[in-house]
């Protein structure tokens, strides 16, 4: 009898402590919108390896889900159960520009925004045997011809930031869609468009090359990589702009779960080997609130909202 | 000296078995349906990241290089392309697998796959910048150019040109559903998201030839056992070799040419490497009754395109495929930003990818030849067994790949689609074709005329332009020229 209810409260104490076992207590899935081996599935398999480092006794599996631009492994990311197992990688692409676009089944008030952790700096380089090499001589250019400007597909980000520039510099520019940064970038070293836009770090080699050269950087300031790149901003265009990633997940998650993913986050993006392997690929790391990121998330997505909608391209897939 | 310095970090012992584990994983995931070089470069990438960029990238190309290969096995064996680089090693190897002949048409493939791999190793080490600016030259107007080129073999390939035509268009219009290529308006979805990006082509590709054969296997075990065919032996016989001597050749030759060409890839290659074997062959009627030359241009060009793409990544910076392309993150995460700067800045990591290429080739020789009696014991297993194996296989692998379950309608659709048009007599090689070209035609046929102002004559002119559309009448013409030489001839023999 005794030895019984001995067992009863051994068993009743191990359920108990189960439950109590500190969040997570079993792996975290990060959802990738796009296939493996792209520079924003390299950068999350980065992430959750010093998300593992880092918080101690977690696991974070990375799971790929590719198609629709980014839109189905985003919702994948955005209508699970909110338990805080299952988060998403918030890009600009699909989070900002393609609920405009249509047929995503989310919108951007479906976001919980965890934390940003990285920004791809842009650059619009002209290409090989362009009739411009600088940004005057690009924008004396476009008074009388449309430059063919390359982009990795249509209503993607290069294709709306190049259309923002143009807007506001109030130009006329042809996009060239291709499938792809790297078909696109095929064209412009071989000449076949005039320009395109580019992360610093894809145009690094070529412009050593001498293939291709800068014409603005699409900060508020010049970059180390190219200092001698003028700014849109300094030639009087008030024009920034830059994809960027971090970590999303649905919406309804408790807090404390919450509050514990966001501290995770932070503490995953200001591990140095996590940087250092970040930089030599390329990126720029920047971590950013939950407030913050939103911010960014939510006037990215208005900039492109006007851009979509000048272009005809708002809600044609609904 | 330097070379010889850059050359002997090769042959440390953990570079050298790197890249042995590199091939032979490769040739493992590429032997299983579904899994595809593509992926086993991207999930093993993060394995790279600590380990010194010459041991990480040759362990990547390894798995490249074995994987393209390994594709063969599970063609020749179960007529499911373990990859979509060895779909055109179905016409050819399946049948002599049919006929007992499985060890000798492995052989081939392994033999043709080295002699290809070799090859384009050779022209990497020794004229990648100079024939890298090739990569260059392909606007447009070209690319669709030599689209249009390679949907001519749909006519040589089907017997019945009318059939052939059908399968081929129903291919190009199976290939619009999903985002149209210069608008991104989606197309063809009926509002169902999971079409947005189209039909994934693995699955469609395992589904239209692997699931249907089964479906084609189940009739036949139905009415009569199957009887267990003779596996052994591994090397082709003397007059197989010399009959494939051409075929190799060519298959070489062009897969390390379209390998340059970025985007476009070794299924491609194969496809274009079959078709120029037999057109030139003394016995094109032999071509897809299982006749060695066929596997031997298929796979030597597709494995020449696997070091032929690394010539414009490593001399421009451009990736020739997707591959590569994956290839191309592992350079950047070691900090080395491809381009034709690499040469002068990283002697010894250029030095050491074209010394790995070798080297990974040779494994993949001396794995695929030690291999062959375990693969083809695998058709010893009784039908019945093997071909539930097969459909379990055809699901996991469409799976997968995106983890995705719409993949999983596709195959299975396809898998319809493929065994009724087999019933037939519609031509599933002619779908597979128009599924890779049609996209690629579209697309630049799209972005040729929006560049142009809608100016048709952009497609006629330019070098490169004009000589594919002159193989594309030769190749269309020729037949016909060759029948009717042939009925003047047989007029001539017998006047009646």
């Amino acid at each position: 009898m005794n030895k019984k209810l001995i067992m009863a409260a051994a068993l009743l104490s191990a359920t108990l402590s189960t439950e109590a076992l500190a969040f997570p207590d079993r792996p975290i899935q990060i959802i990738v919108p796009y296939a493996a081996g792209g520079g924003t599935d390299l950068s999350i398999r980065l992430f959750a390896e010093s998300f593992e480092r880092n918080i101690e006794g977690s696991t974070m599996v990375v799971r790929n889900q590719p198609g629709g631009g980014g839109s189905i492994g985003t919702s994948g990311a955005l209508f699970p159960r909110p338990d805080g197992y299952t988060l998403g990688t918030g890009a600009q692409g699909p989070l900002a520009l393609l609920p405009h676009l249509g047929g995503t089944p989310y919108t951007i008030d479906d976001v919980e925004f965890i934390g940003l952790f990285g920004r791809n700096l842009q650059v619009l380089v002209s290409c090989k045997d362009a009739p411009f090499s600088n940004f005057d001589e690009f924008l004396e250019y476009s008074k009388t011809k449309a430059a063919q400007i390359g982009n990795s597909g249509a209503g993607g980000a290069n294709h709306i930031s190049a259309e923002a520039f143009a807007k506001a510099a109030k130009i006329k520019i042809e996009s060239v869609p291709f499938g792809g940064s790297s078909e696109a970038r095929t064209a412009c070293v071989g000449g076949h468009i005039d320009a395109m836009v580019a992360s610093p770090a894809e145009a690094l080699g070529q412009v050593e090359a001498g293939n291709v050269s800068v014409l603005f950087v699409m900060e508020p300031e010049r970059i180390d990589l190219f200092p001698d790149a003028p700014t849109a901003v300094e030639k009087g265009i008030d024009f920034t702009w830059s994809s960027w990633k971090g970590v999303i997940a649905p919406k309804g998650i408790p807090a404390e779960e919450l509050a514990f993913l966001r501290d995770a986050v932070k503490t995953t993006v200001a591990d140095d080997e996590f940087q250092k392997k970040m930089e030599e690929m390329g990126e720029f790391v920047i971590y950013e609130g939950p407030e913050q990121y939103e911010a960014r998330a939510r006037a990215d997505s208005e900039t492109a909202e006007a851009v979509i909608r000048d272009l005809g391209m708002y809600g044609m897939n609904n | 000296m330097d070379v010889l310095s850059s050359l002997s970090q090769l042959f440390e012992f953990n570079t050298l078995w790197t890249i042995a584990l590199g091939t032979l994983g490769g040739l493992i995931i590429g032997a299983l349906p579904g899994l595809t070089a593509t992926m086993g470069v991207a999930l093993l990438i993060p394995m790279t990241f600590g380990m010194a960029p010459v041991v990480g990238l040759n362990m990547l190309i390894g798995i490249y290089i074995g994987g393209i290969y390994g594709g063969c096995v599970s063609s020749i064996l179960l007529r499911t392309p373990g990859t979509p680089a060895s779909a055109a090693t179905v016409l050819d190897g399946y049948p002599m697998a049919q006929r007992g002949e499985a060890g000798k048409a492995l052989g081939m493939a392994t033999i043709a796959s080295m002699i290809g791999g070799l090859f384009a190793a050779i022209i990497l080490a020794t004229l990648a910048p100079q024939l890298a600016s090739i990569a260059l030259e392909f606007g447009a107007p070209e690319y669709f150019a030599l689209a249009l080129f390679g949907l001519t073999i749909i006519a040589s390939l089907s017997g019945d040109l009318l059939k052939g035509a059908i399968s081929g268009l129903l291919g190009i219009l199976v290939s619009c559903v999903g985002a149209d290529p210069i608008t991104g308006v989606l197309r063809y979805t009926f509002g169902f998201s999971g079409f947005a990006s189209g039909f994934a082509f693995t699955p469609a590709l395992i589904g239209l030839f692997a699931l249907s054969e089964v479906f084609t296997q189940m009739e036949r075990l139905g009415k009569s056992e199957i009887p267990i065919r003779n596996v052994s032996g591994r090397w082709p016989s003397r007059s197989d070799m010399r009959e494939s001597r051409g075929a190799l050749v060519r298959g070489s030759i062009i897969g390390t040419i379209i390998g340059i060409i970025p985007g476009t890839g070794s299924g491609t290659a194969s496809w274009i490497a079959y078709n120029e074997a037999r057109r030139s062959s003394r016995h094109p009627e032999k071509f897809g009754t299982g006749y060695a030359p066929g596997i031997a241009a298929t796979e030597s060009a597709n494995n020449a395109v696997c070091a032929a793409a690394l010539i414009p990544l490593l001399a421009l910076g451009i990736p020739g495929d997707v591959v590569t392309a994956v290839l191309m993150g592992g350079l950047m995460i070691q900090g080395l930003a491809p381009g034709p700067m690499l040469f002068q800045t990283n002697p010894d990591v250029i030095i050491g990818i074209f010394g790995g290429t070798f080297i990974a080739t040779i494994f993949m020789f001396i794995f695929g030849m030690a291999l062959i009696p375990v693969f083809s014991r695998i058709l010893l297993i009784p039908r019945q067994m093997l071909t539930m194996t097969i459909v379990i296989f055809c699901f996991i692998g469409s799976f997968a790949i995106n983890l995705n379950p719409v993949d999983l309608y596709t195959m299975v659709g396809f898998g319809v689609l493929g065994w009724g048009m087999h019933k037939f007599g519609f031509s599933q090689a002619a779908l597979c074709i128009a599924l890779i070209l049609g996209p690629m035609m579209e697309a630049n046929l799209r972005r040729g005329l929006l560049q142009s102002g809608d100016n048709l004559v952009t497609f006629a002119s330019g070098p490169i332009t004009l000589l594919f559309l002159s193989l594309t009448v030769l190749s269309l013409g020729w037949p016909m020229v060759s029948r009717l030489k042939q009925r003047r001839r047989n007029h001539i023999k017998s006047p009646e």
